[in-house]
């Protein structure tokens, strides 16, 4: 279908995720956007959607001995282990530092259900934050250490007790290391979750050959940029197919391009990621670059091109 | 936790710039050195020893994505009068050799200034700059500046071989006296930049130590300095993916416990900080 070309300014590009209210559908993803405020001199805020502060728990933590990071084919590896200031510091010291119009997504992780919950619920009623997100890839130390977001069971329990725990919409972020992503994603949507967003990065290794050792202190390690995109794609088109609660895409996103994709496959909002690390204003330019696809392309809105993607006689 | 910057020279930080620079020229020094002299638009000033992260290759639309990750570079010296400074570089992988074959007009990433950089010295102090490897490139602009500031420096460079030696023209030129060692003794003495310090210090009397290069040579310079009771200060080289303290990537460990972040709390540390045996 041809549709007649607008101009940027045309285009809405205003999207809800999950009852979270965005002015454009790109944010950027925990971990890789530190507090925010860390971007002021390279980005005003305003331009993008919104962003998921980096994964806090209830007490500060430091992360992991170095190395923490390696490069891979346009990619990278990391094992920071979530090292984050802790929950209290975040609402007293680094909300308050954020301009007053950026919708702030609350990233949370913990090692036990309960802890999870407890982290949710001083979160909730803040002000400052729109909505809060489950970082759901971490190790569950009851269950020997193997990721929440891996078993179907403990998700469920996991996602049921922090929506008891709060009525803040919440995502769930998933892990891409599963068999069948539908079926967790039907898991969350079961629980109450407001929304999904997948992925996070890739459990990889890379090894230093010269001295036969892995490169990471840690051994393993996530692996996310460029390289994971097409798996990205490929998970948020089936768990867009599996349930109706909105998506965000995340994974090697650069480009406005990018970001269509993932729209097409069936996500409502994105993530940029590690783009961040090369290029700290990238994320402006990636909203910027959707909004003039859409209008390129004719489309009013940019919601109208999520599920956009034709599968016919294929 | 104490203030991991206590080390920053005090006055307020130049606001880092994010923009396409524009490649002047590169040249190649010795076996595997590179000049690269670059127009930065809108560049003010920078303090000796903070750095740029440069992507390697030409920018286009969207990053690049291979080599994914852009390169921490320290800024070895502004150029004439206006938006120019120069990086000098190893070639040693494939960021590195797209830098080196970049041809004049073309546009890569940058990020800076970033880091803070060597604290304003006491000119009452003796400054010894002891430097191998990569590491030359930091030390050069504060040589400059502690001079001109009219206190007294000695400069002491090390290198596997002559041709491995970056910048020893500008030292040579710029008046800092200058001792060289080469592991082969193809360039000053034979040995290590460390024996040379060592010899340095033997009357330390107030001397201060900088120290920029490969972490055996920086905590070895650490421990001489310490021997002899002379405050060091070293310039830490991790890798690094973003520059600016939020991938986390370049915790160096310190000794009162936990980590500080090279790139936002250095690169310039107080030697007594860090944790040697936890760093890579």
């Amino acid at each position: 279908m041809t549709r007649p070309e607008l101009t940027p300014e045309d285009v809405d590009p205003r999207v809800d995720l999950g009852g979270i209210a965005l002015r454009n559908p790109v944010l950027t993803a925990s971990g890789t956007f530190g507090y925010g405020t860390e971007f002021s001199p390279f980005l005003d805020l305003r331009r993008i959607g919104g962003f998921v502060a980096k994964s806090l728990t209830l007490e500060p933590r430091h992360g992991n001995p170095p190395p923490r990071i390696a490069e891979a084919p346009s990619a990278m590896l990391n094992a920071i282990s979530l090292e984050n200031v802790g929950v209290d510091a975040f609402v007293r010291d680094k909300l308050p530092a954020l301009p007053e119009d950026v919708t702030v997504v609350a990233s949370l992780f913990e090692t036990e259900i309960d802890r999870y919950a407890e982290a949710a619920k001083r979160l909730s009623g803040v002000p400052r934050i729109q909505g809060l997100e489950v970082n759901a890839s971490c190790p569950h130390v009851k269950s020997g250490g193997i990721e929440f977001g891996q078993d179907p069971t403990v998700l469920a329990q996991l996602i049921r007790s922090v929506r008891r725990a709060t009525s803040a919409p919440l995502l769930v972020k998933l892990s891409p290391n599963v068999t069948h992503i539908a079926e967790m994603a039907r898991v969350c949507e079961g629980e109450g979750a407001d929304g999904l967003s997948l992925i996070n990065a890739v459990q990889a290794l890379e090894v230093d050959v010269e001295r036969r050792r892995p490169v990471l202190a840690n051994i393993l390690g996530g692996l996310s940029g460029p390289a994971i995109r097409p798996i990205a794609l490929r998970m948020v088109w089936q768990a867009s197919r599996a349930v109706k609660i909105p998506i965000c895409g995340i994974g090697g996103i650069t480009s406005g391009e990018d970001a269509v994709k993932f729209l097409l496959c069936g996500a409502s909002a994105v993530q940029v990621g590690t783009a961040n690390y090369l290029d700290p204003g990238v994320a402006g330019d990636v909203a910027d670059g959707l909004r003039s696809y859409a209008a390129r392309h004719g489309f009013p809105r940019v919601k109208d091109l999520v599920g956009g993607l034709d599968t016919d006689g294929r | 936790m104490a203030d991991p910057g206590a080390a920053a020279d005090g006055g307020a930080l130049e606001t880092p710039l994010r923009v396409d620079a524009e490649v002047v020229h590169v040249a190649r020094e010795g076996e595997s050195s590179h000049r690269l002299r670059l127009a930065v638009p809108g560049w003010r000033r920078f303090s000796p020893g903070q750095f740029v992260m440069l992507s390697p290759g030409v920018r286009e639309a969207a990053p690049r994505t291979d080599p994914l990750l852009p390169r921490p570079m320290a800024v070895y010296r502004a150029v004439g009068a206006g938006e120019e400074i120069e990086i000098l570089f190893k070639r040693h992988g494939r960021g590195t050799a797209l830098l080196a074959e970049a041809r004049p007009g073309q546009k890569v990433g940058l990020v800076g200034p970033l880091g803070r950089g060597f604290p304003v010295a006491d000119p009452a102090e003796r400054a010894l700059l002891v430097a191998g490897g990569t590491g030359i490139a930091s030390i050069y602009a504060l040589g400059k500046r502690i001079r001109a500031a009219g206190g007294q420096v000695r400069v002491l460079l090390g290198a596997r071989a002559v041709d491995d030696l970056m910048g020893e023209a500008d030292f040579a030129s710029s008046g800092l006296p200058l001792r060289i060692a080469t592991e082969d003794g193809s360039r000053g003495e034979r040995g290590l930049v460390t024996d040379l310090l060592e010899q340095e210090l033997e009357d330390a009397g107030r001397t201060r130590v900088y120290a920029c290069g490969p972490t055996p040579m920086m905590r070895r310079a650490a421990e001489i300095a310490r021997g002899a009771g002379a405050p060091c200060l070293v310039s830490l080289e991790n890798p690094m993916a973003c520059g600016f303290g939020v991938c986390l990537g370049c915790a160096a460990p310190l000794v009162e416990g936990g980590f500080a972040l090279v790139c936002r709390d250095g690169p310039v540390f107080d030697a007594e900080r860090i944790d040697w045996e936890g760093l890579p």
